[in-house]
């Protein structure tokens, strides 16, 4: 399958899954569980919403989601109490497989929901989403209740359009559009039909989700698409159309200290691939400078993306879901 | 019907009856408040009810030249038709931002109480009937009505009850806030906006020598001042707002003023807002100014006695239920319907907050369940028969 062919039938939008009675149908024919996992640190203004929202459309009027469950990194604000007073499973990260340890990291939160949630389909929605709607979660759960051989499919928004001739950018962000698309173009032609690679919304089957490992931080999606297409291949996966989504914009500096992570995740990827071979240990402090009073001061953050194992080998896990015997 | 006590016992348990249903409220709740509804653009709500309608199974559900939102669920015998109405519009432009936040014991966004959360208990009660197992005797006839606020001056429902060709026995109009309220008579009520406009001559620039448009304004409201009003019947007039110029040494063209009449009587709303248009016409001839009186929304008094068994089966649900009742006069759909001769009452469904000024509106969360409920034991009050009239009681 070349590119073209999976940008033409692997790219859906939200509307081809309109049809929440037939999903679930598909889904209890197929006798499958769909989990959504909502990871968060510090969400509430937008917690509340997400959860009565999709809990009223997608497990009261069409039981198409099976539970929810938020994953929080020790929010310091009202987050675990506002997702728990509408009917969330919330679990703290850092009490989760003690004896795997903790880091803070949204990567290492979806890692803990494959513990944790019971769902044959897991997905993952940011919890910082203004504008949510049921299309959040039904739009990517869709394409793997269709489809038997989708393994994985990622959001994207705001559609190219054409106005007056012109093309309008695909939108796929800053990070996105002078960080991964040039380096995905430059080692993993492929994956340049997904339209935004970093994306915080996706959806995947258990079955290989549990097969790969998982950065703590910055890197996770990134990783994510590199190790499920290299793992099963372009026509595992696929993405939607999700429309518009409301949320926080990062400011230049933060975008900054997210690429240095996620350029981490490629290069020991490119590295294990033996597409590069770095002669070097990467470091893992971030400098950028602060102009204040006529000086610039520099500023240093250390971001090291660890990386989880794949869960399967995770001994906790495999007794929970396989009684201790890997599956086949 | 069942012993008084068990009512009792039902209607004190139906809060928590309802608790399966309490997030589907307020994500509707959420979303109808998320879609923008100016006075006429009210398509994005009515089509969101018609939806909730169409699912639950109800019959002659569509929308009528007005845009309106009408569905109906046929009762086991069609002995009475109960109208229950919620407007759909909200005075918040399209423009402005409509996002919602949902915090543990409150939904916080424009307009949430006025009238999301009317609307999202509207299309939601023929689930809730269902949840409960309830079959009503009579029909109700479920409207969420359209061009009900300011200049709308209620387009939609009076529309909808001009064209409607069924004998409509009740009325309860549903308002988001606030859990208490019951209205059950509305007072005469007329509004408007005085506008002057200074006329350059010949399109040319303005005469130092002509009056401004504020100063005449000032003029009409010092003569508006001196209308002499009779304590009885009751009659006022309020100056509600105003607004000309834009800086300090421009004289403006233009000067507005928005103001209400509000009387016990109708006929003293027509002789006052006669003697208006009257000072305003003459001031506007004799200063050279262009000043229009436009009268835009109108209401007659009228309504049911406190002593309506209507009234009197609502104050006893409330009762039971805990909620201290609030007996006052309403400007809302209420005044199409008493025009109309319907007894119709108006209830809130939850506390909160609307048009404050340090605060965004907001409403509770957790009175909501008592709100519906106390729908719910009015609407079997009257279809067990309990607020039919006895001969004796005049309308």
């Amino acid at each position: 399958m070349n590119l073209q062919q999976w940008l033409a039938e692997r790219t859906f939008h939200h509307s081809n899954f309109w049809d929440l009675k037939w999903l679930v149908e598909q889904k209890e024919r197929q006798g499958v569980t769909v989990s959504l996992c909502l990871p968060t640190l510090n969400e509430e203004k937008t917690i509340g919403k997400e959860i009565v929202i999709i809990k009223a459309e997608l497990m009261d009027r069409y039981p198409l989601v099976d539970e929810i469950a938020v994953i929080d990194s020790g929010s310091t604000d009202r987050t675990c109490e506002i997702a728990a007073s509408f009917g969330a499973v919330v679990y703290r990260s850092e009490e989760v497989l003690p004896e795997m340890g903790f880091y803070r990291g949204k990567g290492e939160n979806l890692w803990k929901a494959l513990y944790l949630l019971k769902g044959d389909i897991l997905v993952f929605v940011d919890a910082d989403i203004g504008n949510i709607h049921p299309r959040f979660v039904y739009g990517l759960v869709g394409p793997l209740l269709q489809y038997p051989e989708v393994h994985f499919v990622k959001a994207f928004y705001d559609r190219p359009i054409v106005y007056s001739g012109v093309v309008r950018p695909t939108g796929g962000g800053r990070v996105t559009e002078i960080l991964i698309r040039p380096l995905f173009s430059l080692f993993y032609p492929e994956l340049t039909g997904v339209l935004q690679p970093l994306s915080g919304e996706y959806a995947g089957r258990r079955s290989i989700l549990e097969r790969i490992p998982f950065p703590i931080g910055y890197g996770v999606e990134t990783a994510m698409l590199i190790d499920i297409y290299q793992k099963l291949g372009l026509w595992a996966l696929a993405q939607t159309d999700l429309d518009q989504r409301v949320h926080r914009n990062q400011d230049t500096t933060a975008l900054g200290r997210m690429a240095f992570g996620i350029l981490q995740t490629i290069f020991w990827r490119l590295e294990r691939e033996q597409k590069l071979k770095l002669l070097q240990e990467m470091p893992v402090l971030m400098r950028q400078f602060e102009a204040k009073d006529g000086t610039y001061r520099p500023l240093e953050f250390e971001i090291r993306e660890i990386e989880r194992p794949p869960m399967i080998q995770v001994p906790t896990y495999l007794e929970k879901f396989y009684g201790g015997i890997p599956p086949a | 019907m069942n012993s008084p006590a068990a009512v009792d016992w039902a209607l004190r348990n139906l809060p928590g009856a309802l608790r399966p249903l309490r997030e589907r409220l307020i994500a509707d709740v959420v979303t109808i408040t998320q879609m923008p509804a100016p006075g006429g653009e009210e398509g994005q709500r009515a089509r969101f009810l018609l939806e909730r309608f169409l699912e639950a199974g109800l019959s002659e559900v569509g929308s009528d030249e007005m845009g309106n939102a009408i569905g109906r669920l046929r009762g086991r015998t069609h002995c009475r038709t109960i109208l229950i109405v919620a407007h759909l519009d909200s005075i918040f432009a399209a423009t402005e931002n409509h996002q919602v936040t949902v915090d543990r014991d409150r939904v916080v966004g424009p307009g949430v109480g006025d009238n999301a959360v009317g609307v999202a208990v509207l299309g939601l009660l023929p689930e809730i009937l269902e949840l409960l197992g309830w079959e009503l005797e009579s029909d109700l006839l479920l409207v969420g009505s359209t061009r009900s606020l300011g200049r709308g001056n209620h387009g939609g429902i009076r529309f909808f009850l001009d064209h409607s060709r069924d004998r409509i026995d009740f009325g309860i109009c549903l308002e988001g806030m606030q859990l208490g309220r019951l209205n059950s008579f509305s007072i005469g009520t007329a509004r408007g906006d005085i506008v002057c406009t200074v006329r350059p001559p010949n399109g040319r620039a303005r005469s130092h020598t002509v009056e401004s448009a504020l100063v005449v304004l000032n003029h009409i409201v010092h003569q508006i001042l001196c209308i002499p009003l009779p304590t009885q019947p009751f009659t006022k007039i309020k100056l509600g707002k105003m607004h000309a110029g834009r800086y300090y040494d421009i004289e403006p063209e233009r000067a507005e003023l928005g103001l209400e009449i509000i009387s016990h009587s109708d006929e003293m709303i027509e002789q006052v807002c006669s003697q208006i248009a009257d000072i305003v016409a003459e001031l506007g001839a004799r200063y050279n100014v262009e000043a229009v009186f436009d009268r835009f929304f109108l209401t007659r008094s009228g309504g049911i006695p406190f002593s309506h068994p209507l009234v009197k089966a609502t104050l006893e649900v409330m009762q039971q239920l805990g909620i201290e009742p609030d007996q006052t006069h309403s400007l809302s759909e209420l005044s199409a319907l008493v025009a109309r001769r319907i007894p119709t009452i108006t209830i809130g469904i939850t506390h909160g907050v609307k048009n404050h000024p340090r605060q965004p509106d907001y409403v509770l969360i957790e009175p909501m369940l008592v709100g519906v409920a106390q729908l719910l034991g009015i609407l079997r009050a009257i279809d067990e028969g309990k607020c039919d009239e006895s001969p004796a009681v005049a309308r």
